[in-house]
C-alpha cells in the first residue's frame, strides 16, 4: 500500500530525512503554529501520484488565500478520492532534482533514477535522456553505490550533496522494506543541506507483520487507512468500495470477490464491499461473519447480500452453521440474503438453513445467485 | 518490457516423488493425506520437530537433506507459515529438490526476492508464494486445488487468483472441458513462476488445445505474457479473464500484488496488451466460458 504524502514524511523526519515544515489541516479555518510561516504549499492527501497535474497541489501566500486553498480542495473528488485532508508545508527553495528506488518485481531487482532536473514532467525529462537509471541487485550497498554512479554526471558540489541524500534515503527504504521511494523535487542547495520536497512511499502489506512502526502509524491513523486498519485488527480483507453500493459481498478470494464486484457493474449495479474473509480460516468460529454483516448492514444503501462460497476444503454444513449463528447476531441486517454454496457438504447446508428457518435463498449457480440478489433492486419476480 | 530469464525445467510428470514440508502442522498432515488420495506420489515429509515420527503411514524427516537422501524427492511441497517460506526455499534446494511450491499468503517481498535469487542460482522450479499449487488433473496435484474443479482435458489454466479459477474451471468442466495443466502462479508481486514462464509449456504440450488466463489488476504479469505470445509465436487460442475493473488506484485488493499504481497495473492497459498479442479478453466468466466451449471445445470434439 502507499502511504499518504504527509505519513511518509512525518515517519521518515524521525529518522532525520529532512522535509519541509508542515501539518495536516482537515479544515479550512486551520490555526497554524508559529513557526509556519508561508509562503505555503496545499497539498492533497490521497494516494496517487499526478496530484499536481489533477490540480491537487495549490500554493499560497497568504493566510487568506490559504484558508480559500483548502476550501477550495477539501471534500473535492480528485482522481477517483475524495479530498479527506491537506498538508500544509513551508515553500522550499533550491536546485529541483529527483530519485527514486523502486523494486522491478519481474526481475526481482532495484531500479534507481536520478534527474538533475525534478517536478511534475519527470517523463518529459526521461524522453529528453535527463533521468538516468540504473538496475541493480536488491541490497543496500549495490542501490547506493548505483545512485552514486548516476550522480557522476552531475557537476560539485550539487552530486556530493546528492549522493549523501541518496545514502539516507536508500536506507529508509531498506529499513522498512519498501517496494517504492520517491523524492521529487528532491531541493538541493550550495550549502549542502537538501530537502525531500515530495515523498512516495510505497510499503509491502506482507512485511507489516515485522515493521512495528508501521503498524503503529496505520493503527494511529486508521481514518486514512481504513482496509489496512482492519486487516490489522481482524485479519482479512473488507474493502468499502462505494459507500452508496447496492449490494453487500459476503465471498472468499480475492479475484473471485473482484470479479463479483465486475459482474454485478456489468448489469448495470454497484457492490458496497471488496471482501475476501478466507473461510478456511474461519475454524468454527463465526466472528468475522457477524463483523461483515454488521459493516454491510451499515451501508446506507443496501438493499441485497449476496454470499459467495466456492469452498475447495471447507465443509458447507460447518460453514451453514456458521452463517445462521452470524445472521442472528445480526438482527440489524434486515436485507434479504442471497447464498451461493459451492461444495463438499451442499445438501447438508440446506438443511441447517430449513431447520434454522431463515428465509435465506440458497443456489449453487453464480449467475443466477447473482440474478437472485439482483431481484430486491430490480422489483422483479422470479 | 523484458520477459525474466527463469530456467526452462520441466514444469512436473505425474509421477514425481514428492516431499511436505511442514508435514506434522495441521495444514501439512490434511493436505498430504488429501495429494496421496488424489495420485501424487507423496514419499515422506519434513518437520524439524521429528524424531523418527510418522504421519499416516509416511516417514518424516527432520531435514529436507535426510529426506531426499532417503526417499529420492525431487519436488517439495512447502506448508509453513509466511514467514518460513525463504527458509523453506533454501533448505529444499540445498537438498537439491528441483520443483519446490510454497502455498503460504503473506510471505514478505523482500523475503520473496531473496528466494527468487536462491533458485535462480540453482535452477529450480519455484511455484508461488500465496498459490494453491498446480496440477495435472487425473494424475497429480502439488498444493489444493479442488477436485471439484480438477478434470483431465485439453485446457492449459494460468491463475493469479485461486478462487477466481476454482469457479472458472468448475463451470468449464461442467461443459466437459478439463484441464491438461494448471498452474496458480499467485497474486503476490514477486514470485517464482509468472504466465510468460508458463507458456512455452503450454506451446509445445502436445495435449493442450487451449489457454486460460486469470488474471487481475496490478503489476504488469499480464503484459509480459502478451509479450511472450507474440515472440514465442503463440498459435494455440488465449481466452483471458481479468478482475478488478472497477478497482480504484492507489487501494490494495485482498491479494498483495492486487494495486494499481499510476498507469501500471490498469485493467486498460493488460486488456489492450493481451488483445493486441491475440488473446481473446473477457468481462464477464459467462462470456469467456461460452467461448472456449465454442471452439476448444468443437475442436476437442474433431479430434476425438
Amino acid at each position: 500500500m502507499m502511504l499518504l504524502e504527509h505519513d511518509a514524511k512525518e515517519l521518515l523526519a524521525t529518522d532525520g530525512i529532512p522535509v519541509p515544515l508542515g501539518v495536516l489541516a482537515t479544515t479550512a479555518d486551520i490555526e497554524l503554529p508559529a513557526a509556519l510561516h508561508g509562503p505555503w504549499m496545499v497539498k492533497v492527501q490521497i494516494p496517487t501520484g499526478g496530484r499536481g497535474k489533477a490540480g491537487g497541489i495549490k500554493r499560497a501566500g497568504t493566510i487568506v488565500e490559504l484558508r480559500q486553498r483548502l476550501g477550495g480542495l477539501l471534500g473535492k473528488g480528485i482522481r477517483d478520492h475524495v479530498v479527506r485532508a491537506c498538508r500544509v508545508e513551508q515553500c522550499v527553495e533550491g536546485m529541483e532534482c529527483y530519485l527514486s528506488v523502486s523494486l522491478d518485481p519481474a526481475q526481482g531487482r532495484l531500479r534507481v533514477l536520478l534527474s538533475s532536473e525534478g517536478g511534475v514532467d519527470i517523463e518529459a525529462h526521461a524522453e529528453r535522456g535527463a533521468l538516468i537509471s540504473a538496475d541493480v541487485a536488491a541490497n543496500e550497498r549495490e542501490a547506493i553505490a548505483a545512485a552514486s554512479r548516476l550522480a557522476d554526471s552531475i557537476a560539485s558540489p550539487a552530486r556530493e550533496t546528492i549522493v549523501s541524500a541518496a545514502e539516507q534515503l536508500i536506507a529508509e527504504f531498506f529499513v522498512f522494506e519498501a517496494t517504492l521511494l520517491e523524492v521529487n523535487p528532491l531541493f538541493i542547495r550550495p550549502d549542502g543541506s537538501w530537502t525531500a520536497g515530495d515523498l512516495k512511499l510505497v510499503i509491502d502489506d506482507n512485511a507489516l507483520v515485522r515493521q512495528p512502526r508501521l503498524r503503529d502509524l496505520i493503527r494511529r491513523r486508521a481514518d486514512a487507512y481504513p482496509e489496512m486498519a482492519l486487516k490489522l485488527n481482524h485479519g482479512f480483507d473488507f474493502v468499502v468500495v462505494n459507500p452508496d453500493g447496492e449490494i453487500g459481498l459476503v465471498t472468499t478470494g480475492a479475484g473471485l470477490s473482484m470479479q463479483m464486484i465486475d459482474e454485478l457493474a456489468e448489469r448495470g449495479h454497484h457492490a458496497f464491499n471488496f471482501c475476501d474473509i478466507r473461510t478456511g480460516q474461519l475454524r468454527g468460529d463465526p466472528t468475522r461473519l457477524i463483523n461483515v454483516f454488521q459493516w454491510i448492514a451499515a451501508g446506507r444503501n443496501v438493499r441485497s447480500v449476496l454470499i459467495n462460497f466456492f469452498a475447495g476444503i471447507t465443509h458447507l454444513g460447518e460453514v451453514a452453521k456458521l452463517l445462521v449463528t452470524a445472521l442472528n447476531a445480526v438482527p440489524e441486517l434486515r436485507v434479504p440474503v442471497t447464498a451461493r454454496l459451492i461444495g463438499n457438504g451442499y445438501d447438508e447446508a440446506i438443511a441447517v438453513f430449513a431447520s434454522a428457518g431463515h428465509p435465506l435463498r440458497v443456489e449453487p449457480d453464480l449467475d443466477r445467485a447473482i440474478e437472485l440478489a439482483l431481484t430486491p433492486l430490480t422489483g422483479a419476480r422470479r | 518490457m523484458t520477459v525474466p530469464s527463469v530456467v526452462h525445467v520441466p514444469f512436473v510428470t505425474p509421477d514425481v516423488a514428492t516431499i511436505v514440508q511442514g508435514m506434522t502442522g495441521r495444514t501439512g498432515r490434511r493436505h498430504a493425506r488429501l495429494m496421496q488420495a488424489y495420485g501424487t506420489l507423496i514419499v515422506g515429509g519434513v518437520s524439524p520437530k521429528s524424531d523418527g515420527d510418522e504421519v499416516d503411514g509416511l516417514p518424516v524427516f527432520k531435514t529436507c537433506i535426510e529426506a531426499v537422501a532417503a526417499t529420492g524427492a525431487v519436488a517439495s511441497v512447502a506448508m509453513v507459515p509466511p514467514l518460513s517460506v525463504l527458509d523453506a526455499i533454501r533448505e529444499a534446494v540445498t537438498a537439491g529438490i528441483k520443483l519446490v511450491v510454497t502455498i503460504a499468503e503473506g510471505m514478505p517481498v523482500r523475503d520473496a526476492v531473496a528466494a527468487l535469487e536462491i533458485v535462480r542460482a540453482a535452477g529450480v522450479r519455484w511455484i508461488g508464494p500465496s498459490t494453491p499449487g498446480l496440477a495435472i488433473p487425473g494424475k497429480l496435484k502439488l498444493g489444493f486445488l479442488p477436485d471439484v474443479s480438477l478434470a483431465p482435458g485439453p485446457l492449459g489454466i494460468m491463475a493469479k487468483s485461486g478462487t477466481l479459477s476454482y469457479e472458472v474451471c468448475h463451470r468449464l468442466v461442467g461443459r466437459e472441458l478439463g484441464q491438461s495443466l494448471w498452474v496458480g502462479v499467485g497474486g503476490d508481486p514477486v514470485k517464482g513462476t509468472r504466465f510468460a514462464d508458463v507458456l512455452p509449456f503450454m506451446l509445445t504440450d502436445p495435449s493442450t488445445h487451449g489457454i486460460v488466463v486469470i488474471g487481475e489488476i496490478g503489476g504488469s504479469e499480464e503484459e509480459e505474457l502478451a509479450v511472450a505470445m507474440r515472440a514465442q509465436n503463440c498459435n494455440k487460442p488465449v481466452y483471458a479473464l481479468i478482475a478488478g475493473r472497477t478497482v480504484r488506484e492507489g487501494i490494495t485488493m485482498g491479494h498483495a500484488g492486487a494495486m494499481i499504481q499510476g498507469d501500471v497495473g490498469t485493467i486498460a492497459s493488460k486488456t489492450r496488451a493481451l488483445t493486441e498479442a491475440g488473446a481473446h479478453v473477457f468481462t464477464r466468466i459467462r462470456d469467456l466460458i461460452e467461448a472456449v466451449a465454442a471452439e476448444v471445445g468443437k475442436g476437442e470434439q474433431a479430434c476425438s
